[in-house]
């Protein structure tokens, strides 16, 4: 199986060096071709169900093993929702729903959701890609059991555009729209904590990329006669991005159980609160280190730091998950903190 | 950035029932009133009957090979049983540097005799050391060292002044920096070499400094035209930058440098348990999700230790995230103290949280500054 990930590895990149410049990410619409051509690439590939069961016709590698993989689409800065499309397949799959081909994206959060007769209302909030995709998961509570449903033709009254986001978002308000399918969810899984996963690996992508964005231009600009690079105050603000970037990254390498019990619910909240917060200085330290050249549409810098505010504050922020670690700690009165920690 | 990552490595069952053994060792100690828990114990807290204690356990000079008398365990044991002794303030001071750094360095480059007379002595907890890099006008440039050793009829004469040397009254030996030859033009890390003084030596005169907490810890060792033997020289004449570099790798890297004031946060917790519950859960997750990041790293270097690597920049890392997160740790206590005032805290904690607030800033300090390591990280980085 590790073989056959490294493969898949290694395609993506070509893939994706391939076909993703600056300038595709500029036009995210159904009509560009450069975008359709991506995805075929992508799904000819089989990308898209990396972690979907055999049975459904999926590779079947574990979600977890294929954050690698996560981690590539996001360095590269794809602008397509293969990242979600990874999760909300694996979820369809282990809930015993065929995942549909084409992209599949799914609702970051929900609001007023009424089922009846397998037909759903209610807002669906923050979906990203919603202008690609025909499919959309939502994981919602209905007779008391946390249920994955599946959309595979979404309409609705678009209520709010995000536009200071790289990827395109929206809420929509749906009324009496057909549910192709509705299964229980698979006990293990809980899609607060895959979604906090999802968007820690994502951003983990990025700041690679916001980090060699920033030495490379630092290292080529010049001001008072010699790079920007040799200046130790851009050095060691510099220096402190990979020093965030390296605890984000061994934030996230503690999750490796396959199984989602409990136990790993620490792990993941460390993971989202660690790459949250670095994600917030790498922002502000790679604009800083860029000049105004940073702040422009045309140079892809922004591409990347857009797309890491948006994900920070997805699945529970910095905040919210220091006060679930905080509590689950705190609550269990019996267990000093070091005895807690080892 | 492949070579900066942390890989992460589980702690197996059996590291896991070492952790077990060594804290039963710590609460009888504790129950027999042996120590006081004390903050930044690994430099303050010197109790020699207590190293000797941990010597009879066999955790000391753990990873050292049986025929020096050590126990040929691995860095990750040892990582684990120097955890367990710092996250309870046990008074390590003494032996923490032989353990540490002194005795690896000495098993790495020193001669048969060497290692045959110093390393049972640390393992047995008997044996003590210094550092001796910094110097009156050698800070964080240490290449500068103007400490100079010159070849006699019978060995070396080392003259030349060391200071900051934690423990130096206290300690048996002194690994020493000097010069043996002048600096080239293009390299000044040429002509340097590391020797193994004995600190009972004529002519070695140790004067204590003060620390602005009023403690002695700090020493200035003159060396005044000080005879050594031939046998003294450690390792090869002229690689001592080589062999010092390799020195701060074991001495940045270790869970010191973010547990130094663990009891502080284990008593402010267990004091404030249900007032943070409702009013502070979330510092006291942010606290633990950095502590855990921290741990991660720290042991996954130490793995790195293991493997025969030298992870010296994976080291600067550790210590950089580590000094920030006990600087932000005191902060975040104080911020606290607008929900419950300080003036109501208990008397010790209040001690142990003024202690704290002292020491903070030598965090950054030893062991080599912020601003070396953001230097050591910008050089790997390709910056420099």
């Amino acid at each position: 199986m590790i073989e056959e990930l490294e493969i898949i590895l290694e395609t993506t990149s070509k893939i994706l060096q391939k076909h993703v410049n600056h300038g595709l990410r500029q036009n995210i619409v159904s009509k560009n071709t450069d975008i359709l051509n991506l995805w075929n690439d992508i799904e000819q590939n089989g990308l898209p169900k990396i972690s979907v069961k055999e049975k459904f016709g999926g590779y079947e590698i574990p979600f977890f093993s294929i954050l690698p993989l996560i981690k590539i689409i996001n360095n590269h800065g794809t602008p397509l929702p293969l990242s979600e499309t990874i999760l909300s397949n694996y979820i369809l799959s282990e809930s015993d729903i065929n995942p549909p081909n084409g992209i599949v994206t799914f609702a970051t959060n929900t609001k007023n959701i009424q089922i009846e007769n397998n037909i759903i209302s209610g807002d669906i909030l923050s979906v990203p890609y919603l202008n690609l995709s025909k499919n959309l998961l939502i994981i919602h509570e209905f007779k008391n059991v946390k249920q994955a449903i599946l959309i595979d033709e979404i309409n609705g009254e678009i209520t709010h555009k995000k536009n200071f986001l790289a990827e395109p978002r929206y809420d929509i308000k749906v009324e009496n729209l057909n549910i192709a399918e509705i299964k229980p969810v698979k006990n293990n899984i809980e899609f607060n904590f895959l979604g906090a996963i999802l968007r820690s690996t994502q951003m983990i992508g990025a700041m690679e990329k916001v980090l060699d964005l920033s030495i490379n231009y630092c290292s080529e600009r010049k001001q008072f006669g010699r790079a920007l690079s040799k200046f130790q105050a851009i050095q060691h603000q510099i220096a402190d991005m990979a020093v965030e970037l390296s605890a984000s990254s061994a934030a996230l390498s503690a999750i490796t159980d396959l199984d989602l019990g409990d136990k790993n619910y620490n792990d993941i909240a460390i993971s989202k609160i660690r790459a949250g917060a670095a994600a917030g200085k790498l922002i502000a330290i790679s604009h800083q280190v860029h000049g105004a050249i940073g702040f422009t549409k045309e140079y892809e810098l922004s591409y990347f730091t857009k797309n890491l505010n948006s994900w920070r504050n997805d699945f529970g922020n910095e905040s919210f998950w220091e006060d679930f670690l905080g509590k689950r700690f705190l609550k269990k009165s019996n267990e000093n903190l070091w005895e807690y920690l080892t | 950035m492949s070579k900066f990552n942390f890989p992460f490595i589980k702690e197996t069952n059996e590291l896991l029932n070492l952790r077990k053994q060594v804290r039963e060792f710590i609460i009888s100690c504790l129950n027999n009133n042996e120590f006081t828990p004390s903050p930044d114990a690994w430099v303050f807290s010197a109790d020699p009957n207590f190293s000797k204690k941990l010597g009879s356990k066999s955790w000391l000079g753990m990873s050292f090979p049986k025929e020096y008398g050590g126990h040929e365990r691995t860095a990750l044991e040892r990582y684990v049983v120097t955890e367990e002794l710092l996250s309870s303030g046990a008074p390590v001071a003494a032996h923490w540097i032989a353990d540490r750094q002194s005795g690896s360095q000495i098993l790495r480059y020193g001669n048969e005799k060497q290692k045959l007379s110093i390393i049972p002595r640390i393992t047995a907890g008997e044996c003590f050391f210094a550092i001796g890099m910094s110097e009156p006008d050698s800070g964080s440039d240490l290449a500068s060292v103007k400490t100079k050793a010159t070849k006699t009829k019978n060995g070396w004469k080392l003259e030349g002044r060391k200071i900051w040397s934690t423990g130096a009254h206290l300690a048996h030996y002194m690994i020493v920096l000097a010069r043996t030859s002048p600096a080239s033009d293009k390299n000044r890390h040429e002509g340097l070499s590391q020797f193994l003084v004995d600190l009972s030596l004529p002519n070695v005169k140790i004067t204590g400094i003060p620390d602005m907490t009023d403690q002695r810890h700090f020493n200035e060792t003159l060396f005044d035209d000080v005879e050594l033997t031939n046998d003294s020289l450690l390792g090869e004449e002229g690689k001592g930058w080589k062999q010092v570099v390799g020195e701060l790798a074991l001495e940045r890297s270790g869970p010191e440098r973010f547990l130094s004031h663990f009891t502080l946060l284990d008593s402010f917790i267990n004091e404030f348990r249900n007032s943070l519950l409702h009013n502070g859960s979330k510092i006291v997750g942010k606290l633990i999700s950095e502590i855990q990041t921290l741990r991660r790293m720290s042991f996954s270097v130490a793995s790195m230790i293991q493997n025969g690597e030298s992870p010296e920049t994976q080291a600067a890392f550790v210590k950089e995230l580590g000094n920030k997160f006990e600087k932000m740790m005191i902060e975040t206590l104080r911020e606290f103290s607008n929900i419950v005032p300080l003036y109501e805290w208990p008397n010790q904690l209040q001690n142990l949280f003024e202690d704290a607030t002292l020491r903070i800033p030598s965090n950054s300090l030893r062991g080599g500054t912020t601003e070396i390591m953001k230097g050591i990280i910008a050089r790997q980085l390709g910056l420099r």
